[in-house]
């Protein structure tokens, strides 16, 4: 079989010697690329917003979040690109079946981790559905919730030793112990005014004299019960005796005062009034008081930028 | 060519640290963290990372050892004492991600020490009334009877009936006064005190005036593997032995 390597082969190219039929674009035209075309500038540019207006419009009807394949490690599943945490997973594991990772059976893994996903799922339902602006306990529960990430930096901030110092200084009557007092109240019948000797120092002898005390019909009322904190005498006294006993040094007696069920005189065996605590003692008091402060300030804070950022129209019938 | 060539290789240098760090950190995240002590190479890992954590967020209040403070009921971290659970790595975890008393839904927020010098010793709790000095006192003298110190043999009596009735110690710290982990009741009987020395007058500020100490939740402050490795290095300064020359 002969294969001719070489084989001339002649093409006849009709060749338009006028330029008139010439494909190439006229000097001056749109499509001359050497020149500076306005029409061409317009037509180029008005194709560029088309196709942008098409894209950002087929972009914003048809959006969404950017979506991952991979669980991140400190995560055990993605629910709608939502993490479920794997803290909350071991916790539940421990909490509903007292095992831990390791001991637990795949189908305790598996009941909790489908546990998780269905509440998940239901959660973002119900954002979905906005179930908060009709369920009072939804409501509750995201108040709270922000509240809480509101106060976050001033629950985990540790304030300085000498700002807990200023602020024991500023409310240091806050730091007192509970005063104690041993006080007897004796009660005589409204007649015995008159008998009752009016200087203190014989009123005293008087009531610590038994005789004198059954002349005069008096008795113990009962209503102490030997050594109280102040907060207990003042409800077993009443406040108008305790203000009375409060005043009254260790072995001091009161003058007789008049109350409804007859005299009274009280006879202080021992009165320890409230002692300021020392810094040192007051510490744990006074860090938990200044965090309260400091979380009310931050919440306050907030709710004004929520106020201040939100567009509220209030009813006419109640501006 | 020769810098470019070395720039390469520095470039794939740092990358493989990178991917090195990662691949730990994702076996760190995925490990059951009760069975991370047993993996040395992971609990160094864990720990030296974990260290500048610590100092960061917690040796303000627990000491850069870890050691706590008495005088104000920071409890030690070194010792082998723990108010919450028993020293597992999912329970520390759990305590430096939610907090105690720290205003989380899920801190440990089971019960407060009550004032019991109040008039209302605790107020989330209306059941609870209060002492007369006298009832707190027996109590003091029961609880250091109780430790083998010196004490009023009677009073401790009334303390003790006390204990068991209606003051209703007996509700957090158990009826044999050794406390109750799952809920954080120290035990009041052995040789640790959180707050003070764990003598009359510390004794007495806790009866009379309450405790309630708090430890911040930071579980929306760092992210999973620093609260592992925060966890593994609490771990590993209650666990000496755990890292050998670790600290």
């Amino acid at each position: 079989m002969f294969i001719p390597s070489h084989t001339p082969v002649r093409f006849q190219m009709p060749i338009d010697k006028n330029p008139e039929h010439s494909s190439r674009p006229q000097p001056g035209s749109w499509r001359d690329l050497s020149h500076i075309s306005n029409a061409r500038s317009f037509v180029l540019m008005s194709a560029g917003v088309l196709t942008g207006l098409i894209l950002a419009g087929y972009s914003l009807f048809t959006a969404r979040s950017t979506s991952t394949l991979i669980v991140p490690a400190e995560d055990v599943a993605l629910v709608n690109q939502q993490p479920l945490s794997r803290a909350d997973f071991l916790a539940l594991l421990q909490t509903l079946y007292g095992v831990d990772l390791s001991h637990a059976s795949p189908e305790q893994r598996h009941k909790v981790l489908d546990d998780m996903i269905r509440e998940e799922l239901f959660v973002q339902r119900g954002k979905e559905l906005d179930v908060a602006s009709t369920d009072p306990d939804v409501r509750s529960a995201l108040v709270n919730a922000v509240e809480l990430e509101i106060a976050q930096n001033a629950i985990t901030a540790q304030p300085s030793e000498a700002a807990l110092r200023q602020f024991y200084q500023t409310h240091q009557d806050r730091y007192v112990s509970e005063g104690v007092m041993r006080v007897r109240d004796l009660v005589f019948p409204a007649s015995a005014l008159s008998e009752l000797p009016a200087e203190p120092g014989a009123l005293k002898s008087a009531i610590a004299d038994p005789q004198t005390l059954a002349r005069l019909d008096g008795r113990d009322s009962g209503k102490t019960r030997g050594e109280e904190f102040y907060f207990a005498a003042k409800i077993h006294l009443g406040d108008a005796l305790f203000a009375a006993a409060r005043d009254l040094s260790n072995g001091m007696s009161s003058r007789p005062i008049q109350l409804a069920d007859g005299i009274h005189v009280l006879d202080m065996q021992e009165n320890k009034r409230p002692i300021p605590f020392g810094f040192a003692a007051a510490r744990s008091q006074v860090l938990s008081d200044y965090r309260n402060r400091a979380i009310d300030q931050l919440k306050s804070s907030g709710e004004s930028f929520l106020r201040k950022r939100a567009n509220v129209l209030v009813a006419d019938d109640l501006r | 060519m020769r810098f470019v060539v070395i720039l390469a290789l520095a470039c794939l240098l740092i990358a493989a640290i990178f991917a090195a760090d990662g691949h730990a950190e994702r076996r760190l995240l995925r490990a059951d963290p009760d069975l991370l002590p047993a993996d040395a190479l992971l609990l160094r890992f864990a720990v030296g990372r974990g260290r500048p954590l610590f100092m960061a967020r917690c040796a303000a209040c627990h000491g850069p050892a870890g050691l706590g403070d008495p005088a104000r009921g920071v409890p030690d971290l070194a010792d082998d004492d723990w108010l919450y659970g028993t020293g597992r790595v999912s329970e520390i975890e759990k305590v430096v991600d939610y907090g105690i008393r720290s205003r989380n839904p899920k801190a440990l927020n089971f019960v407060i020490m009550p004032a019991y010098a109040r008039p209302q010793p605790n107020p989330a709790d209306k059941n609870i009334s209060s002492l007369s000095p006298g009832e707190i006192d027996d109590l003091i003298e029961f609880l250091l009877q109780r430790q083998r110190r010196q004490a009023d043999a009677t009073a401790a009596a009334r303390g003790a009936s006390l204990f068991a009735g209606h003051a209703g110690c007996y509700d957090c710290h158990s009826i044999d006064a050794e406390g109750d982990s799952a809920i954080g009741a120290p035990n009041l009987v052995d040789a640790t005190t959180l707050y003070g020395d764990g003598g009359r007058e510390a004794l007495h500020m806790s009866i009379a005036y309450g405790r309630q100490g708090a430890c911040p939740a930071w579980i929306r402050r760092i992210n999973a593997a620093g609260i592992r490795e925060l966890a593994l290095y609490v771990y590993s300064i209650s666990h000496p032995g755990a890292i050998p020359n670790a600290h």
